[in-house]
């Protein structure tokens, strides 16, 4: 076997290691620069880059010659500014800096509730989208075609044109390739982001709290779907990028916002779907609730006292995130070396970690790189366990949680194959894949517009 | 005449029906200028409240938010009864998010807590430039200037924005600070800016500090 071969063999072992429940060899060392970050540190204008994402083919070469890391430590990215721009997008737009953002902005107005509680995915394709989106207007129905075309091909092309910078890395410098996963959100934080606003669902809270939970509800199988693995093997993960609970009281958040995101981690539980959760912000006063969730979940902290979160969760969940990012930018290679000897010191025993930071790194200079790649090899060289392939903390068993598929997906804009065969009963059943494939690329592309 | 106290209790607890209800029936009685004035500065005392609620932990970044929509509707309900000439403000604020930088919540929580604590507030919208800072300055002559900004980067650009403000000679007429999930001590020093905060209810002590 050729050295790049085993090195991405070790790797492919530590992180499995650390998902089987086994202390691994060595710590995992996780870390990735954001699109922009990679194009920025290479030189390269960020807003062309995220025009013509092979412009930063080059520069994501040279993150993976300056950066160690176990996974490829750089990567695609969620948002490219062509398919928001065709469709007019009011929720995601390029700040005169180059990077895109989600400004405030409100899709659906409480009167909406009643249409969304009963008829979800319809509510979002006739309300919401339309109303985030000013390309998809109702009335101009030729126009609002063409446009949502083009959009899905620019789409289509620049998550390939971006994947087509990494994949070649990740054979090349054999790292560890991850495994098929899904991305979702929780059901409330989905109501709130692009749907209520921020300030709208903070009134809702108050004024309307019952219409927020049966909400919730019927949103529910419609992030359950989002999320789904195309294959579940044994280390799929779905990931959620939390974000409304620590800007609201417990009392809101055990009522509203847990419920139907417990039950979607324990329903992917149940069919052998680990949970992988961005804790953003700090989730100190909710750390019982965590524990809660299924074992094994990948919690990615961004604040928070190491030793608590290790010794409440350290046994159960997989820890990482953590080292401050801000340390990189303000401290120096002693101090950031320090941090991550103290970070290994209370995180690593036992196993169940992985090495990362707290935020996702969207610029870095020179400097800050040297920082980080000495952090990355000081824990590569000194996280080697000593007690490797013993048990490390609980088990997770998927017989251990129950499915709740919620109320059924239903939506005169999706056909499932035997609707569709019920109207076209001459179509051959080779076209299912075809067909019922392009019915769920439409369904992830829909609900992605408003993630 | 209206409980003041309750009215006062009634806005730190967030209790939105009660507060509308009373102001409703104060509005009802047909108050004159300076009532009103009073039940205004009742519910900013409410606001007060609130701030020092969140400050102990016990509200969050949500109530805030909630308590800004309810000290506007309030402000709203009393409207017929406030007349036109108003209070003298205690001092402008002109407050913006920073170059690049499209978020605005955080800016939207200190706008309406300055507000009710009598400031008045030009606010100059997202992604601002630091020229249009400097023109906003020298047209409205601020107590002081605020910047917002969520993203790492908006450290550079509040930085480029008090070097406009030296550059245009207008620096050491206002007071600066500067709000934000990125801003910190050391932050705030290599800015130039007099002040930082991650807490809204601090930021307008702090600018109450300064215009006394």
């Amino acid at each position: 076997m050729s050295d790049v071969k085993e090195l991405q063999q070790e790797r492919i072992g530590i992180f499995n290691d650390v998902h089987d429940n086994k202390v691994p060899k060595r710590v995992p060392v996780n870390l990735s620069l954001s699109f922009e970050a990679t194009a920025q540190f290479a030189g390269i204008d960020i807003a062309a880059a995220q025009w013509k994402p092979s412009l930063a083919s080059e520069a994501a070469e040279k993150v993976c010659q300056t950066l160690y890391s176990d996974s490829c430590p750089t990567g695609g990215s969620l948002r490219f500014p062509s398919f928001y721009e065709i469709l007019k997008s009011q929720s995601f737009i390029m700040g005169s800096n180059g990077f895109i953002q989600h400004p405030e902005v409100v899709g659906m107005d409480p009167e909406d509730y009643d249409y969304l509680i009963e008829n979800p995915y319809d509510c979002l394709l006739e309300r919401v989208i339309p109303r985030q989106y000013k390309a998809l207007n109702l009335n101009d129905p030729i126009s609002m075609a063409i446009s949502l075309t083009k959009s899905y091909l620019a789409y289509q092309a620049d998550m390939g044109e971006a994947m087509g910078n990494v994949i070649p890395l990740v054979q090349k410098y054999g790292y560890y390739p991850g495994n098929p996963g899904g991305f979702a959100e929780a059901p409330f934080d989905y109501l709130a982001d692009q749907l209520r606003s921020f300030k709208g669902i903070n009134m809702d809270i108050r004024r309307i709290p019952d219409k927020v939970a049966a909400a919730c509800d019927a949103l529910y199988p419609i992030l359950l779907k989002k999320g789904m693995p195309s294959v579940i093997t044994k280390y799929s993960r779905v990931t959620y990028p939390l974000h409304m609970p620590t800007f609201m009281r417990e009392k809101d958040f055990e009522k509203l916002w847990w419920p139907s995101f417990k039950r979607l981690c324990d329903t992917y539980a149940s069919m052998g779907v680990g949970n992988q959760l961005w804790c953003e912000d700090n989730w100190t006063r909710y750390i019982d609730y965590l524990y809660e969730l299924p074992t094994n979940t990948v919690l990615i902290f961004e604040y928070g006292d190491m030793k608590q979160i290790k010794e409440k969760l350290g046994k159960k969940h997989i820890i990482t995130g953590l080292f401050p990012l801000a340390l990189l930018k303000a401290g120096t290679k002693q101090q950031c070396i320090d941090k991550a000897k103290e970070m290994l010191d209370i995180l690593a025993p036992g196993g169940k970690y992985i090495f990362s930071l707290d935020k996702i790194v969207i610029s870095i200079n020179e400097r800050e790189m040297e920082n980080l790649s000495a952090v990355a090899e000081y824990v590569r060289d000194n996280g080697k366990y000593s007690n490797a392939g013993e048990t490390a903390g609980m088990e997770f068993n998927k017989e251990d949680y129950k499915t709740d598929m919620g109320r059924a997906f239903e939506s005169k804009y999706y056909s499932t194959w035997e609707q569709y065969k019920n109207m076209n009963n001459r179509t051959s059943d080779i076209g299912k894949d075809k067909l019922q494939g392009l019915e769920e690329r439409l369904f992830q592309y829909f609900t992605s517009l408003l993630i | 005449m209206v409980d003041l106290k309750t009215l006062t209790g009634a806005v730190g607890e967030l209790d939105e029906e009660r507060v509308l209800e009373i102001l409703n029936g104060f509005v009802s009685t047909n108050p004159s200028e300076e009532e009103a004035q009073k039940v205004v500065a009742a519910c900013q005392s409410g606001m007060a409240i609130v701030g020092d609620l969140y400050e102990k932990g016990e509200y969050f970044v949500g109530d805030l938010i909630f308590a800004g929509e309810l000290l506007t509707n309030a402000i709203n309900t009393l409207k017929p009864v406030l007349g036109n000439t108003g209070s003298a403000g205690v001092g402008t604020i002109v407050l913006g998010t920073v170059a690049g930088d499209l978020h605005d919540i955080g800016k939207n929580i200190f706008k309406s807590m300055s507000e009710a604590a009598g400031f008045t507030v030009a606010d100059l919208g997202i992604d601002q430039p630091a020229s249009a800072f400097v023109e906003k300055v020298k047209e409205l002559k601020p107590a002081v200037v605020g910047m917002s900004g969520v993203l790492t980067l908006a450290l550079e650009a509040m930085k480029e924005t008090v070097d406009a403000l030296k550059e245009a000679g207008i620096r050491d007429s206002v007071k600066v600070i500067i709000g934000g999930n990125p801003v910190t001590k050391e932050a705030c020093v290599q800015i130039g800016a007099d002040a930082f905060t991650t807490n809204a209810a601090e930021g307008v002590k702090i600018c109450q500090g300064w215009v006394k």
